[in-house]
């Protein structure tokens, strides 16, 4: 078993937590994704019908912002990573 | 580094009780809103004009996102639903004045707001069905989706208050970095994105959220 100097694993650690924050935000392109979806459907949407627009877009950010989540997490946990070390 | 809220002082110099700069800023707008709202409404009219108008058109506004979801309830909801959509957005507007930070970009504040919709949205629920008739909801259709149905429920105020959150500190730490690259004038269309058309929609979004919650529970 080799002993590391207490330096040596703290930069470790720390190289470590920062990759792993980059990483984290690979799981920004599953709610961009689905977000962009969810607005081409509701132009879709406004196109055949005009007249229901205001809920169309209500319906739509409300959709937006639930499959948003997940991507607000890994921003979080980002951050913690970043600045929690 | 620590980019967080930063201890200010201590409230009667007990170490349990810190007072931070988000802290002292969200104070700060409770007031602004408070003087603002006694001044918007000083005279009031049948027929409406200058700054009245101001006050109907918000009022209107916030009326007009309630009603479609709890039909005819709109009135009851509306004093709380009003402040929840004035405070988020005035807090996250107040961050656009230099040296003040926004207090929704504390987690602290942002889950205080969360846990109190939190608790509406279990005395609505229990409102509408009873006590025991509403905790019975949780096991429904079958009794094994138990344990399921009521960590839904509680990761309701954890979605809803990291959500604000992080949108509000991701675009924060954009402009500090951006601050660090360029100084001078590249900032500013980021500010009006971050601060101004995402502080406005994450607002409204904080509100609607908190309307739908309640209108599930009532369902």
């Amino acid at each position: 078993m080799i002993e590391f100097s207490p330096e040596v694993a703290e930069t470790v650690i720390t190289t470590a937590s920062y990759i792993a924050a980059g990483a984290a935000l690979i799981a920004g392109v599953g709610p961009g994704i689905g977000m962009g979806f969810a607005a081409g459907k509701a132009t879709t949407a406004v196109r055949r019908q005009p007249q229901a627009r205001g809920s169309i877009i209500t319906t739509m950010l409300l959709g937006q912002v639930i499959s948003g989540s997940t991507g607000i997490y890994s921003l979080v946990i980002a951050i913690f990573l970043i600045f929690g070390v | 580094m620590n980019p967080g809220p930063q201890i200010q002082f201590y409230l009667f110099g007990k170490e349990y009780l810190p007072i931070t700069d988000t802290l002292l800023v969200g104070w700060l707008s409770v007031v602004i809103i408070l003087i603002l709202a006694k001044y918007l409404t000083l005279s009031l009219s049948i027929r409406p004009e200058g700054k009245q108008n101001v006050a109907e058109m918000i009022v209107e506004l916030i009326y007009k996102q309630i009603e479609p979801m709890l039909p005819g309830e709109g009135w009851r909801f509306l004093p709380f639903i009003a402040t929840i959509f004035i405070y988020v957005g005035f807090s996250n507007l107040i961050g656009l004045v230099p040296g003040l930070t926004s207090p929704t970009g504390d987690l602290n504040t942002t889950l205080g707001l969360a846990l109190v919709v939190f608790v509406v949205v279990q005395y609505e629920g229990m409102r509408e069905y009873g006590v025991w008739g509403y905790i019975k909801g949780f096991a429904e259709p079958v009794i094994f989706l138990l344990p399921i149905n009521v960590i839904g429920e509680l990761a309701k105020p954890i979605s809803h208050s990291f959500r604000l959150f992080g949108n509000i500190v991701g675009g924060g730490i954009i402009i500090t970095l951006i601050y660090q690259a360029a100084p001078a004038l590249i900032p500013v269309p980021l500010h009006a994105w971050f601060d101004f058309f995402v502080g406005m929609i994450q607002a409204l979004i904080f509100g609607m959220v908190a309307i739908a919650y309640i209108s599930v529970a009532k369902s």
